[in-house]
C-alpha cells in the first residue's frame, strides 16, 4: 500500500500530520506542495476526492492511500496513529475522550480563529498581487463553495472587526487553557504524549506573532512550546520547511462556526 | 459494573446519537428525559451534571462525559457489545471523516430549518414568548443566549437560511453518491457513522420530500429503512415523548414518492 501525503509548510495541520507520520514510523512518500497556489486541489492519481473537497479543515494536508484522499489532521493523524507505531493514542478509553474533547476545542475553536488571523497577514498580500485571470482559474479548482468564498475573503481582505476580535479571544483562550492544563507540572497536554500536543502545537506555534503578548506570564505554555518544538517528530516536521518561517505561513482554513 | 445514565432530549440529532449507541451496544443504562423546549438542561440539577447546559450528557460511574460523536466513541470503546467502529484504520477513518461532516458542516444546517419551520413555532405554542423570554434570560452565558433566542423566535437571515439550504441539497446528494458505493455509509459494516447519519437524516422524507424520495435517493431510502428495522432504533424511539418522536413511522412506508418542498414545510416536520 503505497501513500502519499500532500502537504504544505510546517505549520497548522500540515505540522501536526507531519510529526504524527514521523512518531508513527509508517512509510508515507511527503510531497510539499503550495496551497497559496491551489494545489491541493489538482492533485493528481485521486479516485476518490470527496473528503478532498469538502473537508470541513481547509487548506490542510492530504494523505492519499489507494486512490482515497483523506483529510482532516486529527483524523489523519489516528490512521496513523494505528497503522504505525500506537504510541500516540490513550488506550483508555475515558482518556481517550478526554484528548478527543481537547482536539475538538482546538479544532473547532482555535483553528478557525489562528487560520483567518493567519490568513490577514500572511496569505492576503499574496492572493491580493496575483493576476485576475489567474486567481479566477485558481478558484475554479476549488470544488467548494464555501471554502471558495473563504479564498475570495483572503485574497479581498474582507476582515470585519467583529470576527478579528472574537478570533483574538479565542486565541487568548487557548493559551489559557493550554498554560492551565499543564499548571501541575506535566510535560504533555494529555499526561503522555499524544496527537492533541502536535495539534494543539501545529495552530499555536505561530499565535504569539498574530497576538504579541499571547504568552507573556505563562511559563507552563512557554515550557510546553520550547519542549514540543524540540520534540523529534516536530524536528522532522519543521525539516520539511521550505522557508525560514514556517510558523507564519496560513492558508484559508476552518470556517468560523455559523451559530456563533 | 458502573452505573450508566444518560441524560438526553428526544431521539433525535444529537440526543439520539448515544442513545441508539447504547442500545445497539446492548448497555443498560439509566434514561434522565431532559425536556429542552422547558430549558430543563439550564436548570441547576442539570448544571451540576454539565456546566455547559449542553444535552446529551452522560455519567458512567463517576466519570461524566459530553458531546454526543464523543460520546458514541467512548460507548464503543468502553463497553462489550458489536463493535461499532469497525474494518480497519482507513475504515476508522472514513468513520470519523463522516461524522464530523455531518456534526459541522451539515446537521448544523439541517438545525437551522428545523428550529425554524418546526421546533421553533411549537415551543411558542407550547410554553408561549413570555415564559421562553423569561427562560431565555435565565441562560449564564450570553451567547448562549444569542443562539436560542436565534433559535427560538427563527431569527436567522435569509442569507443564512439560503446557505443552509444549499447545503441540505448538496450534503443529500453526497449521502446518496456515498450510499451507492457501499451497503453503509462508511464503511461495509454497520457504524457509529450510520447511527450519526440515521439521526440527521431519518425525517428527510418527510421535511425535505422534494430532495428525498425513492425515486430520486433510493439509496438513503435503502439505508434509512435498515436502520428503522434493526431492533436497537425501534427500542431508542420509544424513548420518545412528543409527536416528533413519531415521524421515523414514516420509514414504513414500502414506497416514498416526490412531493412538493412546500409540504414539507407545510406539514410542520421540518
Amino acid at each position: 500500500m503505497g501513500m502519499i501525503l500532500y502537504h504544505g509548510e510546517p505549520n497548522g495541520p500540515s505540522l501536526a500530520v507531519l510529526a504524527a507520520l514521523a512518531e508513527s514510523g509508517v512509510k508515507a512518500e511527503c510531497r510539499t506542495i503550495d496551497l497559496l497556489a491551489g494545489e491541493r486541489h489538482t492533485l493528481p492519481g485521486i479516485t476518490e476526492p470527496l473528503a478532498r473537497d469538502m473537508g470541513v479543515e481547509g487548506e490542510g494536508p492530504v494523505l492519499v492511500v489507494d486512490g482515497e484522499a483523506m483529510t482532516e489532521s486529527v483524523f489523519i493523524a489516528q490512521f496513523l496513529d494505528e497503522t504505525g507505531a500506537g504510541t500516540l493514542q490513550p488506550k483508555d478509553a475515558y482518556a481517550h475522550w478526554q484528548m478527543l474533547m481537547w482536539c475538538r476545542r482546538m479544532t473547532e475553536r482555535c483553528a478557525p480563529a489562528a487560520a483567518f488571523l493567519g490568513c490577514g497577514s500572511s496569505a492576503t498580500p499574496r492572493l491580493a498581487a496575483m493576476d485576475q485571470a489567474a486567481f479566477g482559474c485558481l478558484l475554479e479548482t476549488i470544488a467548494s463553495e464555501d471554502l471558495r468564498s473563504r479564498w475570495v475573503a483572503v485574497a479581498a481582505s474582507d476582515f470585519a472587526d467583529g470576527p478579528i476580535e472574537d478570533s483574538v479571544a479565542k486565541l487568548r483562550d487557548a493559551a489559557a487553557l493550554v498554560d492551565a492544563q499543564l499548571a501541575d507540572g506535566r510535560n504533555w497536554l494529555m499526561g503522555d504524549l499524544t496527537i492533541a500536543d502536535f495539534e494543539t502545537y501545529g495552530w499555536l506555534a505561530g499565535a504569539g506573532a498574530l497576538e504579541p503578548g499571547l504568552w507573556d506570564g505563562k511559563e507552563h505554555a512557554a515550557g510546553w512550546l520550547a519542549r514540543t518544538k524540540a520534540h523529534p517528530a516536530v524536528q522532522a516536521a519543521l525539516a520539511r520547511a521550505t522557508v525560514a518561517d514556517p510558523e507564519n505561513q496560513w492558508a484559508p482554513g476552518p470556517e468560523i462556526n455559523r451559530w456563533g | 459494573m458502573a452505573a450508566v445514565t444518560l441524560y438526553h432530549w428526544e431521539p433525535n440529532a444529537n440526543s439520539g446519537k448515544p442513545m441508539l449507541a447504547l442500545m445497539e451496544k446492548g448497555v443498560s443504562f439509566t434514561s434522565h428525559y431532559i425536556d429542552m423546549l422547558n430549558f430543563d438542561q439550564h436548570k441547576p440539577e442539570y448544571l451540576a451534571i454539565n456546566p455547559q447546559g449542553t444535552i446529551p450528557a452522560m455519567t458512567h460511574g463517576t466519570r461524566i462525559l459530553v458531546e454526543s460523536t464523543a460520546i458514541m466513541e467512548y460507548v464503543n470503546a468502553a463497553f462489550d457489545g458489536p463493535n461499532l467502529m469497525p474494518g480497519n484504520p482507513q475504515d476508522h477513518w472514513r468513520i470519523r471523516w463522516w461524522m464530523k461532516f455531518m456534526d459541522q458542516w451539515l446537521g448544523p444546517s439541517f438545525s437551522m430549518f428545523g428550529w425554524k419551520f418546526f421546533v421553533g413555532p411549537n415551543a411558542l405554542k407550547a410554553h408561549g414568548q413570555d415564559k421562553i423570554e423569561a427562560q431565555i434570560a435565565q441562560i449564564p452565558l450570553p451567547e448562549r443566549q444569542l443562539a436560542w433566542r436565534k433559535a427560538v423566535f427563527g431569527l436567522f437571515s435569509e442569507a443564512e437560511m439560503s446557505e443552509s439550504g444549499r447545503r441540505i441539497g448538496l450534503g443529500i446528494q453526497m449521502l446518496e453518491a456515498e450510499l451507492a458505493k457501499r451497503e453503509w455509509l462508511a464503511s461495509d459494516c454497520y457504524s457509529l457513522a450510520d447511527v450519526n447519519g440515521f439521526n440527521l437524516a431519518y425525517a428527510m422524507p418527510l421535511s425535505q420530500p422534494h430532495l428525498a424520495n425513492d425515486d430520486l435517493t433510493p439509496n438513503i431510502m435503502r439505508w434509512l429503512r435498515a436502520i428503522y428495522r434493526r431492533p436497537a432504533t425501534r427500542e431508542c424511539w420509544k424513548l420518545g415523548r412528543t409527536p416528533m418522536a413519531s415521524r421515523v413511522e414514516i420509514l414504513e412506508q414500502d414506497y416514498i414518492p416526490p412531493r412538493n418542498e412546500s409540504e414539507g414545510i407545510a406539514s410542520g416536520v421540518r
